[in-house]
């Protein structure tokens, strides 16, 4: 029989709080993470808002990582890493170093960092841009960050797989468990606010102004957002050994391509999609109680997911909530923050709400968005969404432990 | 892990070094560079569909195209979901990103940005767009890791295949010369003219597989943190060293050894230490396709499955191919190669 895998510990680092204690009592209260933008000077765009990580002050959280020779996107996976390996009961040299392996997903990598070598592009040509910021920008370096702060000498990889970008880390990382490749992994994403992905979300007619609102009748777009994401993942039989506390076990995922169109959602993918993550999980679609969304707040993304939801599960589908509603969409760390959600309501029993909500949607009327409000709700196994530009899909399903 | 079998490739790459000065108004670091020089995506890919994609995507779709081709892939509607593409870069198209910030600096208002060129600014683009041109709906990944990105590209595919999620997986590497590319290729490998390509493998399982070009016994890769004073050459040696014994072979056994530096270089010093001196014939990228980071380490696969393919007096030799981050990524891989006519698989 497979091994099984386990999630031991949590490291959000988002626009609602930052460390699993905070998180979970921001999903409980249906915090807000949006404020004006800071990152970038917003004047001249026709909305100037999003959710970013106020404060993010890296060098409370980090042990080893130099962070200025670092992106903001490498500090946010470093950041989370290290969040998660605390909760998790880890000492650095509790597994062997190369037992442990880092996989992080992204959408932009150190986009930040790019905006900036482009600015000195504009102000002094070619030959202006400074070595520092070049030796930033590859996006390997946001898995690399994370290894470097942990000191892991496992591997360390950097998936760039969009807004799903999170889940195919959790799912590569599930298998390298089973097939005995490492101890202990690492998983999650990071991306930060920049300036052009806020133009060109603004320019698809995806962004809203001030309030991101799944699945509501009147939802007009997402809110970019930021931040950083990880989970410990080990065996059962790891976990148990060195006595850790079991969050809940990852039970397995499904990803395929929509092969149809390069930013536009397929439902009928979508919901190959749940079945691929269903059958390698063991389940069944009336197992899941709860759906935590990808639900970004985009009239096309909420209708193709609500259909698909639909169409796999029947009439009377699990709640689904998206956190988005909270914490905005943060890209790469998006199916990570919805991961850390789905392992929370398992673990303490309750629905994160979709805030914002006030309109059922015609089309999705049996659809259950959680409305405004936490509720305690006993949750066995939660479905993680995670779909991408590309039509990169990518979905996980974690469980009670029995 | 266990191994992979390669049957089919595709490559699209410059034959060496030219004179690239009149590809682009914008000033290049060197006037030299191993670029395709005459690339016209249209004149190769016909006009429809191709007027937003930028320089790499449209060289992956063709590497893509002839590895389909090479490998006699039957892309019936069954099969397509259990086909899926797995590529590797360093960022994608720096170029889309950086022109997309620079229009919202220089342009006012700053969001008059194209929307039809916004998927190019995401790292999956031509991942995605070759699942798109081909119909291609099975796992469909992109990995950023540079000069390592092919080896971790392989890693993941290996898992997709033998985890059952895929039957075939069109697995490599691009990059694309364009003047944001060139000014990183010069800052991070100083004197080495700039490169582009993209090669593409079609992988299987072994066990599924009859009569391939290669077979990739092992795959390792890891980190060196602490920015350790041989910039990395002992983990690599290391990580070589688990790669040779993961794949059952001695360090005598290998006839051809790929890296993707300079001669004398980090990677040398371990090919010394894990193979010893002179030990294997040794090939270094950035003189045989300049300096393209992610299509360096894939188009060391190439040179590797290009020397077996019409030469059945090399069937069954191995080589390695190692590589590195500047950051601490190390990563090593051996190949088995076979030609295409004639082979005595004994």
């Amino acid at each position: 029989m497979s091994p099984r895998v386990v999630v031991t510990g949590l490291g959000p680092v988002s626009s609602i709080g930052v460390g699993v204690s905070a998180f979970a009592e921001a999903l409980r209260r249906g915090r807000s993470g949006v404020s004006r933008i800071t990152s970038f000077d917003p004047t001249g765009f026709p909305y100037v808002n999003a959710c970013e990580v106020k404060d993010f002050a890296p060098e409370r959280v980090l042990r080893r990582l130099e962070v200025t020779r670092w992106g903001r996107s490498s500090q946010f996976a470093a950041s989370a890493a290290r969040l998660a390996v605390d909760d998790a009961g880890l000492a650095d040299d509790a597994v062997p170093a190369d037992r442990v392996a880092v996989v992080i997903g992204t959408t932009s990598g150190e986009s930040q960092v790019v905006e900036a070598l482009t600015a000195e592009l504009v102000a002094g040509g070619y030959a202006g841009m400074s070595g520092r910021l070049w030796d930033q920008v590859p996006a390997g370096r946001l898995s690399e960050a994370a290894s470097e702060e942990l000191a892991a000498e496992g591997q360390s990889v950097t998936l760039t797989t969009a807004c799903s970008a999170s889940n195919y880390a959790l799912g590569y990382a599930y298998d390298c468990l089973v097939d005995g490749e490492a101890d202990v992994v690492v998983a999650g994403g990071a991306d930060s606010v920049c300036r052009w992905a806020h133009a060109g979300f603004y320019r698809l007619g995806a962004l809203t102004d001030e309030l991101c609102r799944p699945f509501d009748a009147h939802r007009t777009g997402i809110l970019t957002a930021e931040g950083g994401v990880a989970l410990v993942l080990e065996t059962l039989a790891h976990a148990r050994a060195r006595g850790a506390r079991i969050y809940a076990e990852m039970l397995g995922y499904g990803m395929n391509c929509d092969a149809h169109h390069p930013v536009a959602p397929d439902e009928q993918s979508i919901a190959e999609c749940m079945r691929l993550a269903h059958r390698n999980a063991g389940i069944k679609p009336e197992d899941v109680d709860y759906i935590c969304a990808h639900g970004t707040g985009t009239p096309s993304n909420d209708l193709a997911e609500g259909l698909a939801v639909h169409e796999v599960f029947g009439d009377r589908p699990p709640p689904i909530s998206s956190v988005k509603s909270m914490l905005g969409h943060a890209m790469g760390a998006a199916s990570g923050f919805g991961a850390v959600a789905s392992v929370l309501a398992i673990a303490r029993g309750f629905l994160p709400p979709t805030v914002n909500w006030s309109t059922v949607d015609p089309q999705l009327p049996w659809l259950d968005p959680v409305p405004n409000v936490c509720r305690p709700h006993g949750v066995r196994i939660a479905q993680n969404n995670g779909y991408a530009f590309g039509g990169n899909n990518a979905i996980t399903i974690f469980g009670r432990l029995p | 892990m266990s191994t992979l079998a390669v049957r089919g490739w595709g490559m699209v790459a410059p034959g060496g070094a030219g004179d690239v000065s009149g590809l682009y108004e914008d000033d290049l670091p060197a006037p030299t560079g191993h670029a395709l020089v005459d690339f016209d995506i249209r004149a190769r890919l016909g006009r429809k569909g191709t007027s937003a994609l930028d320089r790499g995507t449209a060289l992956a779709l063709l590497a893509v195209g002839a590895a389909i081709d090479d490998g006699g892939l039957r892309l019936v509607d069954e099969d397509r979901r259990r086909i899926g593409v797995v590529l590797g870069t360093t960022v994608g198209s720096l170029r889309s990103t950086s022109d997309y910030s620079r229009e919202t600096l220089v342009e006012d208002p700053p969001y008059l940005v194209n929307p039809v060129l916004f998927p190019n600014t995401v790292m999956n683009r031509a991942a995605g767009q070759s699942a798109i041109w081909y119909g291609l709906k099975g796992v469909n990944a992109t990995l950023a890791g540079g000069p390592l990105a092919l080896l971790h590209v392989l890693r993941f595919a290996g898992n997709t295949l033998r985890r059952g999620h895929a039957d075939v997986v069109l697995a490599g590497a691009v990059e694309e010369f364009t003047p944001h590319a060139a000014w990183l290729a010069a800052h991070t490998n100083p004197g080495a003219p700039a490169g582009e390509g993209a090669f593409v493998a079609v992988l299987r399982r072994a066990d599924d597989c009859a009569a391939p070009d290669a077979e990739i016994l092992s795959v390792a890769t890891g980190y060196a943190p602490g920015r350790p004073a041989d910039e990395g050459a002992a983990a690599l040696a290391r990580c070589l060293s688990r790669a040779l014994a993961q794949a059952g072979v001695m360090p005598a056994d290998i006839s051809l050894a790929v890296c993707g530096e300079r001669a004398d270089g980090v990677a040398d010093q371990a090919l010394d230490a894990a193979l010893g001196s002179p030990g294997a014939r040794r090939l270094h990228g950035p003189e045989l396709f300049g300096e393209c980071s992610a299509a360096g380490g894939a188009l060391a696969l190439a040179a590797v499955l290009r020397e077996h393919r019409d030469d059945p007096r090399r069937d069954g030799q191995l080589a390695v191919l190692v590589a590195r981050t500047r950051d601490g990524g190390v990563g090593a891989a051996v190949v088995r190669g076979w030609s295409r006519a004639g082979a005595d698989r004994g």
